[in-house]
């Protein structure tokens, strides 16, 4: 086993997406962790507890980093990702949606609060997840950076010397030429290196080497992810998301009053803002209304006018669902919609003490039925409060409840319940307006019927009255700045270009060697391996490149029964005394890592 | 008309099915599987035995002319290098293209891609016939929307079996892996099936969500990956049951002849042969889920925001990268990353599945 060993002081393994070998000797796993764990333990850097020979911190340290940098190390990692995002698919997060999270704090009491002591409702920003993909790069980065340094620095060396039995290599043959060796050998690498391999000629024999960019996509594809999180970073860092609901004919302004939702990245202040501001002119919908997709909704758009700044020039924009709009460096996208129906409320007193539309917030979306809530907390002599539905098509189902059977307002009503009493907003506590709280409030007598536009309820005891007046609708927005975005983007393609280069280009070595043979010829032998044949066809190109150096060198085929033998070139492989260096070579062959520079130190130099 | 077609598509792969299933039963291979698995044994001994012996990437088997080895029914480098050629010399007992070939080994290809033996033959011509006739149901259902006809889980599943049956083809032709008609054919078949009876939608138009041009691009990536995904996992299956049944022949427990997976050429080329298809697929996924990230970006404000199906694309992809890594890690070949390819699938097939049906997020457009 010792010539597996051989040339492997470094990596017991590597990261090399695309790996080396295209087969293996062996399917089973079990014959090799024996062998994994003799690699490995070669790896620490010859130390072992099995020698007896102590450690010592910076033995362990070196031994600690040596496992993080490893494939295996990788390989568990990824599987860790993979699972720990698993949780975070399943349960709800309160970045995404935090109404669902509240239902499931409703559904599961016990369970919740256990769960968000885990971070389960913000998987993706737990401390165990992080820490999981942190170790990842890590890893990552341990491994590639040496590697990329150790390339850069040796792209220019040439290839290794040509081994002594190039029968032995994995593809071979051998021809007869009636040119001297010499010659044979000169126009042998002048073919290759019009082939456009890197060759190195010696005493006898010529060597050639191509496929180096099959290491640069690779390392490439790896420090492209490292770039990929870098961009994140910087997104999460200097970048904010909003959220506005915006009803029709009215305006806001980009500030942190102004939006509904607010979430900034950690340095992002108020004073970084964009200062723009968008009113919505008005707000149409258009859905399928004949067919079995009746009601799917077929086309969004909101009309907008826009200023950059604080009294900048006023542009319109139709703003759709895949056509967002883009200000000030800042994406404005389209996310829902809905009805704010508009209600006058008069008072006891006689007084108009509220008349605007209310936004409703759809409870589903086949037919739009809306649910919100009035308050009118200026209203005497009583503090007035209503909550309800709104329904864009009204009818009366056979059970005798109201639904709404399609999303356009054809046929628009308001059913409310009446309270009076105290909102609580006089409490300094800070209320959904969305929500009604009714503790401290009565349910007035109202007798129910749904109301259609210009209706009215009188409220009893001369409470007031309340006047349905007409509807609005209103649009989401989502309003989000991310100056990682483009980085991100520059590194996805990157890491795809360097995974596409690695997977087609393959390392590959080819040995030329010429004795003089009878009758004042020569007798060729031409072999070649591949370190890294990952989209195979290698023995092609090998035939072909075979046939070419023939014609070149002006050979004929030495015979049927040699080539046959050189072609497959299996004969010496199950067992035989081998020279040094052939079994470097063929070693390197074998090996996990693509670890060029380690093999080359590590071969000798005898000839 | 575009189900009808559809309809007869699914007849005509599961007749196809049935001509390969007689292919297995009364073709020429029952006759090299005898001869086959003498050599075999012989070259698994001398593996173990030199067990220092370096990787001979498919040459683990030496190629004796007179015999039908399982080269001769998997041609990895298509264009025919020596080991094709040599392959190739043995070609069949069916198919008496002599030793003479060998000779000749180094000026290119000497037999042909089209398979040998007349059930296959009939079979392969069903395949291509049933996949004519699906293309043209996804083509009328196309024009019959005005639209990409991708645009529900209905419409999905109909182009993913497409894609998977294309690459049935073309791994055929190319890699002349015919063997694997019957086993791709089959989750074809069930899921149209399926796909027909129970999930089926009408025509219809697309969400606005999804009327944007990336569509053509995003879903198109995926389809084509996933098709690509499904062919690698019905080779990964076949890879781990022949890799079974040469160790049980090998210690003896039963016959090497007989049955099907005698038939079926070694594991080593069908871990290749599943390789392989991965190393195209794990791109097409990649350069796929950019895609939907650059659509998301566009339509919904952020180009990440891990969306149930956006997280099962990335677990997906993150179990994939992880069989490549173990391709590259010493005793990590072989059946473990066969398991982890499988186990990869699983993710694809739950995010296909799952988190469309049971799952609300984004991405909800199953239709159904």
């Amino acid at each position: 086993m010792t010539l597996r060993l051989a040339g492997r002081q470094g990596r017991a393994d590597a990261p090399a997406p695309s790996a080396d070998q295209a087969g293996q000797a062996d399917p089973d796993g079990p014959a090799d962790p024996g062998q994994a764990g003799r690699v490995s333990r070669a790896g620490h850097g010859g130390q072992g507890v099995k020698g007896g020979v102590p450690f010592g911190l910076g033995g362990w340290l070196r031994w600690g980093w040596r496992q993080l940098t490893s494939m295996r190390t990788a390989l568990v990692l990824l599987f860790l990702l993979a699972l720990a995002s698993i949780p975070g698919s399943v349960l709800p997060q309160e970045g995404i949606d935090p109404a669902a999270v509240s239902q499931y704090y409703a559904a599961h009491p016990a369970l919740a609060p256990l769960l968000a002591r885990l971070s389960g409702f913000d998987v993706f920003g737990a401390p165990w997840f992080a820490a999981i993909y942190l170790l990842l790069f890590t890893s990552l980065a341990g491994c590639v950076l040496p590697r990329a340094y150790r390339m850069a620095r040796s792209a220019r060396q040439p290839p290794p010397k040509a081994p002594r039995h190039i029968g032995r290599l994995p593809q071979a043959t051998s021809f007869a030429a009636p040119a001297a060796p010499d010659q044979a050998l000169g126009s042998a690498a002048g073919f290759l290196t019009k082939r456009r391999f890197r060759v190195r000629t010696g005493e006898g024999w010529v060597s050639a080497e191509k496929g180096y960019l099959h290491e640069v996509g690779n390392l490439l594809f790896h420090v492209a992810l490292l770039g990929l999180l870098a961009s994140v970073a910087l997104g999460g860092l200097f970048g904010y998301k909003a959220n506005k609901l915006l009803v029709e004919h009215q305006t806001f302004a980009n500030t942190p009053a102004g939006l509904d939702v607010f979430r900034p990245g950690r340095l992002v202040t108020a004073t970084d803002l964009q200062p723009f501001s968008i009113t919505l002119r008005s707000f149409s919908a258009r859905y399928v209304e004949t067919g079995p997709q009746r009601g799917q909704p077929l086309e969004y758009n909101a009309r907008l006018s826009y200023s950059a700044s604080y009294g900048g020039r006023l542009r319109s924009y139709d703003l759709q669902v895949n056509h967002p709009l883009n200000v000030d460096g800042v994406q404005v996208f389209l996310i829902g919609h809905g009805y704010a129906p508009e209600f006058k409320v008069t008072d006891g007193t006689g007084r108009v003490v509220f008349d605007q539309p209310v936004p409703f917030i759809p409870l589903e979306q086949s037919g739009l039925t809306s649910a919100g809530v009035i308050k009118v907390p200026g209203a005497s002599p009583r503090e007035l409060g209503f909550a309800g539905v709104f329904l864009p098509t009204e009818v009366v189902t056979p059970a005798g409840t109201l639904a709404s059977v399609f999303p356009a307002a054809w046929i628009p009503r308001v059913s409310l319940v009446s309270y009076a009493g105290n909102l609580g907003m006089n409490g300094g506590q800070p209320q959904s307006v969305y929500s009604l709280d009714t503790r401290h409030m009565h349910q007035l007598d109202v007798a129910p019927r749904p109301l259609a536009p210009g209706q009215s309820i009188v409220l009893p005891h001369g409470l007031g009255t309340l006047t349905f007046t007409g509807y609005v609708q209103w649009a989401s927005l989502a309003i989000t700045y991310d100056p990682g975005q483009m980085p991100a983007l520059i590194s996805a393609l990157t890491a795809l270009a360097g995974l596409i280069l690695s997977f087609l280009v393959r390392r590959r070595r080819l040995f030329v060697r010429a004795v003089a043979g009878d009758a004042g010829g020569a007798v060729v032998e031409f072999g070649g391996l591949t370190r890294s044949d990952a989209a195979g066809g290698f023995e092609a190109e090998f035939a072909e490149l075979a046939g070419e150096i023939m014609q070149t060198v002006g050979g004929f085929p030495a015979g049927a029964g040699q080539a046959a033998a050189g072609q497959v070139g299996d004969g010496g492989h199950a067992g035989g005394a081998a020279s040094a260096d052939d079994e470097v070579v063929l070693a390197e062959q074998e090996a996990a890592s693509d670890d060029d520079q380690v093999a080359l130190a590590g071969q000798r130099e005898s000839e | 008309m575009s189900n009808a077609t559809l309809v007869s598509a699914i007849v005509l792969y599961a007749v196809a099915m049935l001509a390969y299933a007689c292919d297995f039963a009364f073709g020429r291979r029952s006759s090299a599987a005898a001869a086959r698995s003498k050599p075999e044994r012989v070259a698994t001994v001398a593996l173990v035995g030199a067990a220092a012996g370096p990787d001979l990437s498919g040459h683990a088997f030496p190629a004796d002319p007179a015999d039908p080895s399982e080269l001769a029914d998997l041609d990895l480098d298509a264009v025919g290098g020596p080991s094709g050629s040599a392959g190739s010399a043995a070609a069949g007992s069916g198919s008496g293209q002599g030793a003479g070939v060998a000779a000749g080994a180094l000026q290119g290809r000497a037999r042909s891609r089209w398979p040998e033996g007349v059930w296959v033959r009939a079979a392969f011509a069903l395949t291509c016939a049933g996949l004519a006739l699906q293309l043209f149901a996804i083509a009328t259902r196309g024009i019959a929307e005005h639209r990409v006809p991708w645009g529900n889980m209905y419409e999905f599943i109909a182009a993913i079996t497409c894609a998977a049956v294309i690459v049935l083809v073309l791994a055929s032709v190319r890699f002349r892996a015919y063997f694997t008609g019957l086993f791709v054919l089959l989750p074809v078949v069930l899921a149209l099936a399926v796909d027909v009876v129970v999930i089926y939608t009408p025509v219809g138009a697309l969400v606005p969500a999804l009327q944007s041009y990336w569509i053509a691009i995003h879903v198109t990536g995926m389809i084509i990956a996933i098709g690509m995904y499904v062919f690698g996992a019905v080779v990964t299956v076949l890879y781990l049951l022949v890799a079974r049944h040469e160790r049980r022949v090998a210690a003896g427990e039963i016959p090497a002849a007989g049955g099907v997976l005698a038939q079926l050429p070694g594991s080593t080329l069908l871990d290749r042969l599943s390789y392989r298809t991965i190393l195209f697929a794990f791109p097409a996924w990649t350069f796929a889920v950019i895609a939907g990230a650059i659509w998301a970006d566009h339509a919904w404000g952020r180009y990440w925001g891990w969306d149930p199906k956006e997280t099962w694309s990335f677990i997906t992809w993150l179990v994939y990268a992880a069989y490549l890594h173990a391709r590259a890690t010493a005793g990590w070949r072989g059946r473990r990353a066969a398991y982890i390819q499988l186990f990869g699938f699983a993710c694809l097939m739950f995010n296909l599945v799952g988190v469309n049906l049971w799952i609300t997020g984004l991405h909800s457009y199953a239709g159904l």
